[in-house]
């Protein structure tokens, strides 16, 4: 949505613009992409952009599990959404950037952690090419279309604000851009019947239960924390996580996996004694 | 051995029987029933060791072949023209997970009118499927494609399906001498399945799942080469099967009177018959003609072809269905595989909607043929339509 | 069966639908498959349409399934693991085969299919994870959608407003078919899921489980209250909780008094453009069907009086 939107406030300004999403399963949570190019001239090219202009990371937990700058341009720019001043961000590379709290924009405004148009609003102080006005334009058409004038009114808003609130920098150039590991056989070596058993294949795990891996901690925003000494040892909520993030001791206490938990807090409210609550942010 | 007199259906059964399927899900639908009446008749008479699955459709006929074929068991299922549509979804996945069964197609033309005769428009179209396709001429013929399909099929280095296809009630529904060879015999030729893939909880795996643009090309691929790989072995097949049975078909293709043939025609199915007496008419005559027996659509025999009609002047490719405004499915084929030999090719329509092929109608096909060797008339006939083309 | 039923403190506890699939945070159906697969254990093959089990629990190369899988299009569970279970018996295998398909794939494409196994009487668990609507198509409207809720082909329109049908009666459909087993399950009453799972897998024959799966991104609901909606799924009505073993019916769980479905269309974003006209016509609806189910033997009645039966609830104000 965010991408399209950008596209439309590209149109808005004589331009030529296409955006579209990564073409894939999505999963509510998990990290996704999406794509904008702007051109003065009609586009022709179809494929995914490799090395984009610019880079916009809605949450900045993704810059610890996903090389997310690998292919941005050293002369592109970055936005990103975080408390953090931009020589702070951690990009892997030393670029321009745009730090912004998005999230309490949208909070304050939007009364929803929901980033997508605040965070547009960023992007015009990073870039001469779509103004912030045309952005906002763009907000109150795409987004009082699906969900009302005055929702369209109030994201907008909420991109005045954001804009407003952002502080131009540059990144910091601190970790690796480590691209991610992938299996990516030949004809010859897939294995026939797009059958596969347990393997190693270039040290990733294939096959049955190879999604273990996975590390779907890293959608939480918020946390479980476990009250042993409130626990009753009824089981439930091992029983109602939906990612088998809890395991059972001997005697029915607990364990909470935070590497697969997603922070859904479906076991507090399952619990009858009160031994889990949810606290906020990604961490105990 | 026995001698038995059998329809094209019942010959299916036999060889069904002979070899030993395990589990054979199907639905009725004429003029394909004999073939499953008569394997109920020998589950239900305790002649054969099988399952038989009473299917709610072509549809759950072909998933249930492919679950059980999964497990590693030997299955077969049969159908005809609206059956196979109606399994067309399913189709393409037992060639994609390398699932090797085979099913008896009886070809009869799909579409409105509900004809229940000869065409081949209902198998044409699967040939992109995955599945390998023969095409037979006669009874004896059927029984002896089933017992090699599954030995082409279940072989390491091939690991696809087959459907067998033989002709609405010319072939399905017509008696002939079948030789019906013992258990014996085909248990020496065709060794118990060996699957590539199981569904086994002590060595689990998963079949078939979501896969991504970053893996599907080369499953694709290695599809390809495959399908490429099956042809010569079911010459190779073929010929041991030949040294088992005494008898043998050529492999990928038959040639008829080709040694000096200058004016051939390519034939499939039971047209065959008719055309071979056609051919033996017009070389009394003097007249030097020849025909090549196509056997397999799916994997298609082009080096076969491109061999068979070296010194042939010009080539006639008979299609018993038509890819509208355009040509012949076979003709196409063909025509691919000779472009670089230059003679003429031309394309004869006739059949259709299992309208009866004489043996006028392939003299014509000849003198058409001699006739496009000298100048090119047209690219297309239809031979028997009333009214001018 | 003998001894005691199985309980969650005495069940399975070894995850076959392991940690690190990409289901959404608080997915009812992932808790549903993860629980019947632990009672099911390991000797068991999957099989499973296109559906978002199907997705979430595996993307080429792996899979986050430690049993043996196999998908093959839309419409066919019911098909496919009749021929594995074929397949298997024919060589003297005991295995458990279980199909896991979503309310569209059973519902609307793959009615046939599942009709056929249980008229065969397929030795199958046939699982059906009921999330409303095709989720993994991004909620378009099928023919287990409640009435009122909106889904991407049943919008809040100027004109029409949500879906205009009441819910498919899946469990009669199946039940009809006089199948060894058949159950409705709700994640929401742990003991009682995991003694109906134990069952179904003692049983030979065609076994039916049919799981209410909320759904927290076709609901539009917060991840964390998917235990809430499956329990007041229950008080209400909206789901009910029985078993039918060979033609006898046996309501395993019987809420001490009808709870207004206002309270759960509430909680949830499909419902909440409904009018009170609407909410009024879906409780009437659910009153008759709970008196139909809980008092069976009571006098149908027609509108008001069926609904005084049912509860004593407050008039709808809307939501």
């Amino acid at each position: 949505m965010a991408a399209q939107t950008i596209a439309e406030a590209a149109i808005y300004e004589g331009l030529e613009a296409q955006a579209f999403p990564f073409f894939g399963a999505e999963r509510r949570g998990a990290p996704v992409m999406a794509f904008c190019r702007i051109d003065d001239k009609k586009i022709s090219v179809r494929t995914q952009v490799y090395q984009p202009d610019m880079l916009v990371v809605m949450d900045e937990s993704l810059l610890d599990i996903e090389p997310v700058a690998d292919g941005l341009k050293p002369n592109g720019s970055a936005v990103v959404n975080t408390k953090l001043s931009p020589d702070k961000v951690d990009l892997g590379i030393r670029v321009k950037c745009v730090s912004v709290d998005a999230t309490t924009v949208a909070l304050e405004m939007l009364k929803a952690p929901i980033v997508n148009t605040a965070i547009l609003g960023a992007m015009a102080k990073a870039n001469d090419i779509v103004t912030l006005e045309s952005i906002k334009k763009a907000i109150a058409s795409r987004f009082g279309e699906h969900l009302g004038e005055e929702a369209g009114r109030i994201n907008a808003a909420a991109a005045q604000a954001a804009y407003d609130r952002a502080v131009l920098g540059e990144s910091a150039a601190q970790r690796p851009i480590v691209k991610k590991r992938a299996w990516t056989p030949t004809w010859q070596d897939i294995p026939p019947g797009v059958a596969l058993g347990q393997a190693d294949m270039n040290g990733l795990k294939v096959g049955p239960g190879s999604a273990f891996q996975v590390r779907t901690g890293t959608w939480r925003t918020r946390t479980p924390r476990y009250l042993r000494e409130k626990c009753v040892r009824c089981a439930k909520c091992w029983f109602i996580c939906p990612d088998a993030a809890i395991s059972r001791e001997s005697d029915d206490h607990i364990q909470i996996d935070y590497d697969h938990c997603k922070g859904c807090g479906v076991c507090a409210s399952i619990c009858p004694a009160k031994a889990i609550e949810m606290a906020k942010g990604a961490k105990l | 051995m026995t001698i038995k007199v059998l329809s094209g259906d019942h010959a299916v059964a036999y060889a069904v029987k002979l070899c030993r399927a395990d589990v054979i899900p199907a639905y009725p639908i004429t003029p394909q029933t004999l073939i499953i009446e008569k394997i109920s008749d020998f589950v239900n008479d305790g002649e054969m060791d099988a399952t038989f699955m009473p299917a709610d459709s072509e549809h759950s006929a072909m998933s249930m072949a492919i679950g059980a074929e999964a497990t590693g068991v030997r299955t077969f299922t049969a159908t005809a023209s609206q059956g196979l549509a109606l399994m067309h979804e399913m189709l393409y996945v037992a060639p994609q997970t390398r699932l090797p069964i085979v099913m008896a197609n009886v070809n009869r033309s799909l579409g409105a009118g509900s004809g229940i005769w000869a065409e081949y428009n209902d198998s044409m179209p699967e040939r992109e499927s995955g599945w390998m396709q023969a095409y037979v001429e006669d009874s004896q013929e059927a029984l002896d494609t089933i017992i090699q399909a599954y030995r082409i099929c279940e072989d390491p280095r091939v690991m696809l399906p087959m459907m067998v296809c033989l002709d609405a009630f010319v072939l399905s529904h017509t008696v002939e001498k079948v030789l019906v060879p013992e258990q014996a015999e085909v248990d020496s030729f065709l060794p118990r399945f060996r699957p590539l893939n199981v569904l086994d909880p002590a060595d689990p795996k998963f079949i078939n799942i979501a896969v991504s643009p970053a893996h599907s090309m080369e499953m694709r691929y290695q599809l390809d080469h495959q399908m490429r790989q099956a042809a010569p072995m079911i010459n190779l097949i073929d010929e041991e099967f030949g040294k088992h049975f005494g008898r043998r078909y050529g492999g990928m293709i038959e040639r008829y009177r080709m040694s000096d043939a200058e004016h051939a025609l390519i034939t499939l199915g039971s047209a065959t018959s008719t055309a071979r007496v056609a051919v033996d008419q017009l070389r009394a005559q003097g007249r030097k003609v020849g025909l090549i027996k196509l056997r397999y659509m799916r994997p298609f025999p082009h080096q076969e072809i491109q061999e068979a009609v070296k010194g042939v002047k010009a080539l006639g490719v008979f299609d018993r269905s038509i890819a509208l405004n355009g040509f012949g499915p076979v003709f196409t084929e063909v025509r691919n595989s000779v472009y670089r030999q230059g003679m003429p090719v031309t394309n004869h329509i006739a059949g259709i909607g299992g309208r009866d092929l004489t043996i006028p109608t392939f003299v014509q096909m000849f003198d058409k043929i001699e006739q496009s060797a000298n100048a090119l008339e047209r690219e297309c006939y239809w031979h028997g339509l009333r009214g001018e083309m | 069966m003998s001894g005691k039923p199985m309980t969650i403190k005495s069940m399975p506890q070894d995850d076959q639908l392991i940690s690190g699939h990409g289901a959404c945070g608080g997915c009812g159906l992932s808790t549903a498959v993860n629980n019947v697969l632990r009672i099911l254990g390991p000797n068991t093959v999957v099989y499973a349409p296109a559906s978002c089990f199907l997705v979430f629990s595996a993307m080429y190369p792996t899979s986050a399934l430690k049993v043996p899988f196999i998908y093959s299009a839309f419409e066919n569970t019911g098909a496919v693991i009749s021929g594995i279970s074929a397949g298997f018996r024919k060589q003297g295998k005991d295995v458990t085969v279980v199909g896991i398909a979503g309310d569209g794939g059973t519902f609307d494409i793959g009615l046939q299919a599942v009709s056929g196994a249980a008229e065969r009487n397929d030795d199958v668990i046939y699982v059906c994870v009921d999330n409303e609507a095709y989720m993994n198509t991004g909620t378009q409207r099928s023919g287990s959608t409640p009435f009122g809720a909106w889904t991407t082909t049943t919008p809040v329109g100027k004109k029409v407003q949500g879906k205009r049908e009441h819910k498919k009666d899946m469990m009669s459909v199946i039940t009809a078919q006089d199948v060894p087993y058949a159950a409705t399950l709700s994640i929401a009453h742990p003991n009682d899921f995991v003694r109906k799972v134990e069952k179904a897998k003692a049983i030979e024959g065609f076994r039916f489980l049919h799981i209410m799966t909320p759904c927290t991104s076709g609901w539009k609901t917060e991840p964390s209250i998917t235990y809430e909606l499956a329990r007041l799924a229950v008080e209400t009505g909206m789901w009910t909780l029985y078993e039918v073993e060979n033609g006898e019916k046996k309501i395993t769980y019987r809420p001490k008094e009808m709870m207004p479905v206002e309270n759960y269309l509430k909680l949830q974003g499909r419902f909440k453009h409904m009018s009170k006209a609407d909410i009024e016509e879906l409780q009437k609806w659910l009153c008759k069907r709970w008196n139909r189910h809980y008092n069976p033997n009571m006098v149908n009645g027609e509108g008001q009086e069926q609904k005084e039966l049912a509860y004593a609830g407050e008039e709808s104000e809307g939501l």
